[in-house]
């Protein structure tokens, strides 16, 4: 079993009628614990967000290096709605593994997107068993692209890999025209690719394959 | 996982835009479909708010309303009360309520001068 660490944010919101409030921002349907993509007008990745019901408030996990960038697009849009935020990355750890990670008593554990996630105070934290170019090749046999390498605010989520973060039915959130085109008129532009090496424009690369984003 | 409900973190303050005193006009077709709409009682307002969300970011939300416990601006137009909540201020000053005519699409619409996009339906502006 294979334990990754990486530089995660972790906000936490309380108030009234918080996941609808994040479902109208997203491109997954929010009702409950899910992984969900913030978007710009121009469909382009603003974080890719783990929303995570605990007690009577949302932990939302995403990375920390697009955290100013996603706290920014909340905040304006609270518009005097009861909501409070809290950053509380410094306080906790945030782990991915393929397998449920056997945590200290008070982590939170998460079914996401990319693996079993937990979430544990920085005082208890969870011994590392996968070195970044573990977790690289892990994601390259499973396709899974990752922030700082194919997800980026230069892409949208349909071309890096997110497909399935994309609520084929639900309408009404910040970029939802386009990628709605994009998918009901086929043209998918580029997409996430496995492929072999060498490669000039990989993204990620691997011992033998790499991840790029090509026009297909 | 760490919630921070000790005094290692406290909540981020939320940097609220400053109220704004709103103008807004309305169309004589609003006007003519607002007093088929209230008749002569003038108990109830019209409320005209933004919600987070939608196409483009924000959207509009008009309702017919007797009270309501958001902060408001109350103003009279044409006769009658139309009501802003103030945190909505800073996106709504200088709207122009009206109405559309249409079989599809039809009924009030908002024009918008701080709206730099909007989407299709006219419901959603950023």
């Amino acid at each position: 079993m294979g334990v990754f660490t990486f530089d995660a944010s972790v906000l936490l919101l309380q108030g009234d009628d918080l996941l609808p409030f994040l479902d109208g921002l997203t491109t997954n349907k929010v009702d409950g614990p899910c992984t969900t993509v913030f978007t710009n007008l121009h469909a382009k990745i603003i974080d890719v967000c783990e929303v995570i019901p605990f007690n009577d408030q949302v932990v939302l996990v995403g990375f920390e290096a697009s955290k100013s960038n996603l706290i920014e697009h909340l905040r304006v849009r609270f518009l005097g709605r009861n909501i409070t935020l809290q950053d509380v990355s410094h306080l906790n750890q945030v782990y991915l593994s393929n397998k449920i990670v056997n945590a200290p008593e008070g982590s939170l554990h998460h079914t996401s997107f990319f693996g079993k996630m937990v979430i544990c105070s920085t005082a208890k934290p969870v011994e590392v068993t996968w070195s970044e170019n573990d977790f690289t090749e892990y994601r390259i046999q499973e396709l899974l692209p990752f922030y700082g390498h194919e997800i980026s605010s230069d892409v949208h989520p349909l071309a890096c890999g997110l497909g399935a973060l994309v609520h084929p039915q639900k309408g009404c959130y910040i970029g939802q025209e386009i990628l709605t085109r994009m998918r009901s008129r086929n043209k998918m532009g580029k997409q996430l690719l496995r492929v072999e090496n060498p490669v000039d424009d990989a993204l990620t690369v691997g011992k033998t394959q790499s991840l790029v984003i090509r026009r297909v | 996982m760490d919630c921070g409900t000790c005094e290692t973190t406290g909540p981020m303050v939320v940097v609220q835009p400053d109220e704004i005193q709103v103008e807004l006009t309305m169309s004589d077709k609003a006007t003519e479909m607002l007093q088929q709409a209230f008749g002569d009682d003038r108990s109830h307002a019209l409320l005209v708010g933004v919600l987070s969300g939608g196409c483009s970011g924000y959207m509009y939300d008009l309702q017919i309303v007797e009270t309501t416990d958001t902060a408001c601006q109350e103003l009279t137009i044409n006769g009658f009360r139309v009501l802003v909540p103030s945190a909505s201020s800073h996106l709504l000053n200088g709207i122009e309520i009206d109405y559309v005519d249409r079989m599809m699409g039809g009924g009030f619409k908002i024009n918008n001068p701080n709206a730099s996009s909007s989407c299709g339906c006219g419901e959603s502006f950023a």
